[in-house]
């Protein structure tokens, strides 16, 4: 159960033979069955590709260990996206068995999969999985017959609520030990035995076995269809749409301030600081070491006050609501109703959910921009959450920045970088070569999300906040510290002045942020909040740098893994002379009228 | 008046974009994009068109209990015909 990690090169798992893969179409709950049988939490989410490179897990059936692999999800073996070659290539590699998750409440196509997999010969057993939500559709499965129909085991469950899977692994067992290959029932997809067969009479099968097997029942909608209804429609679906944008902003900001000031800003500040101080006076002289350690840039004093009464409420409120609408099925229906203005723009309404995920963190709405068809819509999407899009730790240095002068700055903020994105995207859009594929999409079901999945990857990505972020802030904080206290800040300041102070408006001191929002991107903005004299068209001008200022190392590194090197250098040096070029001219054209 | 010319226009040439919606269809010929045949838009496969929305957006459409949006580019390539 120890090992876990998401992989990027596969040539050495896919060598491995004692794999039992996790299959399915998209969205149909394979990560949840990875979870509860590895105890490994995996990320999930009620929309298509969520799951774009594999998570590996041991299984332990009887006395033999497994490695289970969450594969992503594909609707047909012939790939229409890098996602889903994955799971090609993990097919063709071979494994001990198989559990192929149907989506009961949408069996056809599910079928028509299973139909595609069985041409691999590999022993498989299925999970017939969301038979509540087919049940509130008015479908009933019999799942004995179409265990006869597919030639293998079929165990219904309800994955989110932990049903059936203690029948699925008593399957799975009997599958392995059995050793058999499922038998060719003469439906197959086209094993060598049966000839072969080709995608319509795939269709056709999986069409008939369908209708041998479901019972229609009476439709029961629950207030959640009727809510999920209502959002895809333009009214009352906008409105609402906007709703829930700004309730989850007001959450995010207002509860974030909250948050701040009556909790994690008198801890750090009467606790944990004076506690840091205290210890560390007892034993260090002053010095250099001494204000490293605990001056006006110290490690101990400097960590904990921006990161977190700074950033960390922000972050985890973000999580909140982001997972909350990411499981309930709520993004889909936003690109529904806003790809006509995404196509405007040049890029399609599918796109705004990854776009949306940038507003935590560029790396996976990078990652994620996998499942855009085309090279040009992921350069499309990559650009502009590298430009426009603040993560959310800058979000929230930028809310604490603003919040000593009017939320009006926040405002401006946000337009700003809401024309931006529209300006990267249309130039990007009719410049670049090649094609953006329209919007094509299924809209998931509105579900409650289950309290078990959502907590576990509110865990996984506070948790992936704060270990991924504290060493890098640690090392600019220490570099901050270390400049100031040698001196070399002054020298740096001198050259750096014309740029700074001259053309950007900004005094001397901002140049820090500078050096540090190389690293991480709330860097860019934190340093500031500690200048007493900023006037708030410094505020402004220093915020408007950093969103859009070089993304942060994590970001530059995908970059150059996800595209190449000199991706990762055009995006870099673009991003950065912009930043200097819009806020300074925000800085000059203010100036002719202040 | 108007609304019956524009019927009988594309009645002749019915693609999937500009149908009536709250109608059910048969798609007689759709572009051979993997996405589309992937998901149960394939010749012959009954669909009902939910919705469509303004300003080039995408259609609503339900293929059994699944629901699918899909951009205008290529739901004007769908053509379809009513089912009788």
């Amino acid at each position: 159960m120890a090992s876990c990690h998401e992989v990027k090169e596969d040539s050495k798992i896919l060598q491995k033979t004692n794999k039992i893969l996790l299959m399915g179409n998209p969205n149909v709950g394979k990560s949840v069955f990875f979870t509860h049988m590895t105890g490994i939490h995996v990320v999930s989410s009620n929309f298509i590709g969520t799951t774009v490179s594999y998570t590996e897990g041991d299984l332990k059936i009887g006395d033999e260990t497994y490695t289970l692999i969450d594969v992503p999800g594909t609707y047909s073996m012939e790939p229409t996206s890098e996602a889903e070659a994955v799971a090609v290539r993990f097919m063709e590699s071979g494994a001990s068995a198989v559990i192929c998750v149907l989506d009961a409440a949408n069996l056809e196509r599910n079928v028509k999969l299973a139909l595609e997999l069985q041409q691999y010969n590999i022993p498989t057993v299925y999970a017939l999985n969301l038979v509540d939500v087919a049940s509130r559709h008015g479908k009933e499965i019999n799942a004995a017959v179409l265990a006869q129909e597919l030639g293998g085991p079929v165990v219904p469950t309800v994955a989110v609520k932990s049903e059936g899977f203690d029948d699925l692994l008593k399957a799975l067992e009997d599958v392995l030990q059995s050793d058999q290959i499922a038998l060719c029932p003469g439906v197959c997809g086209g094993c060598s035995s049966c000839g072969g067969g080709d995608q319509p009479d795939l269709w056709q099968k999986a069409k008939d076995i369908t209708r041998k097997v479901t019972r229609n029942t009476d439709r029961n909608p629950s207030f959640l269809d009727r809510l999920g209804d209502s959002l895809l429609k333009p009214w009352p679906g906008i409105p609402l749409a906007l709703l829930i944008i700004a309730l989850s902003l007001g959450i995010i900001v207002g509860g974030g301030k909250v948050l701040r000031a009556t909790i994690l800003l008198p801890l750090v500040n009467q606790v944990i600081v004076p506690f840091f101080k205290m210890l560390f006076s007892s034993f260090v002289p002053e010095g250099i070491i001494y204000n490293v350690l605990i001056g006006e840039y110290g490690i101990f004093v400097i960590s904990f006050e921006w990161i977190i009464a700074l950033i960390l409420p922000y972050v985890f409120l973000f999580y909140v609501v982001f997972s909350f609408l990411e499981d309930a099925g709520v993004l889909p229906r936003f690109s529904v109703l806003f790809d006509n203005i995404m196509r405007k723009i040049g890029i399609q309404g599918g796109s705004m959910i990854t776009i949306m995920m940038g507003y935590g963190c560029a790396v996976p709405a990078i990652i994620g921009s996998r499942t855009a068809t085309t090279r040009k819509e992921r350069l499309i999407i990559t650009a502009v959450v590298c430009f426009a899009v603040p993560c959310i730790s800058q979000t929230g240095a930028l809310i604490s920045l603003f919040g000593n002068f009017s939320p009006l700055l926040l405002v401006l903020m946000l337009l700003l970088s809401l024309f931006i994105m529209v300006i990267v995207s249309s130039i990007l859009g009719r410049t670049l070569k090649g094609t953006v594929d329209p919007l094509v999409i299924e809209v998931p079901n509105l579900l409650m999300p289950s309290a078990k999945s959502y907590f576990a990857k509110l865990k996984i990505r506070m948790k992936g906040f704060l270990v991924e972020a504290e060493l890098p802030m640690l090392i600019s904080i220490l570099i901050a510290s270390l400049l100031k206290e040698t001196g070399l800040l002054d020298i740096i300041a001198v050259y750096l002045e014309p740029l700074v102070s001259g053309w950007l408006g900004l005094p001397k001191e901002a140049v820090i942020a500078l050096i540090l929002g190389i690293v991480r991107r709330e860097m860019a903005v934190a340093p500031l909040l500690s200048i007493e004299s900023l006037t708030a068209l410094q505020a402004f001008v220093g915020g408007t740098v950093a969103l859009l200022y070089l993304p942060c190392i994590s970001v530059f590194g995908i970059l150059a893994k996800e595209f190449n090197t000199k991706t990762a250098v055009v995006i870099g040096a673009s991003t950065t002379l912009s930043a200097f070029l819009v806020a300074g001219m925000i800085n000059q054209i203010a100036h002719l009228f202040i | 008046m108007k609304t019956n010319v524009k019927q009988s226009k594309t009645a002749k040439n019915l693609n999937l974009y500009g149908a009536k919606h709250g109608k059910s269809y048969v798609v007689k010929e759709a572009p051979d994009l993997g996405i589309l045949k992937c998901l149960g838009v394939h010749e012959g496969a009954e669909i009902f068109k939910k919705h469509d929305y303004r300003l080039g957006g995408p259609v609503l459409l339900m293929i059994g209990t699944c629901e699918l949006a899909i951009g205008k580019d290529i739901a004007e390539q769908i053509s379809i015909s009513e089912v009788n």
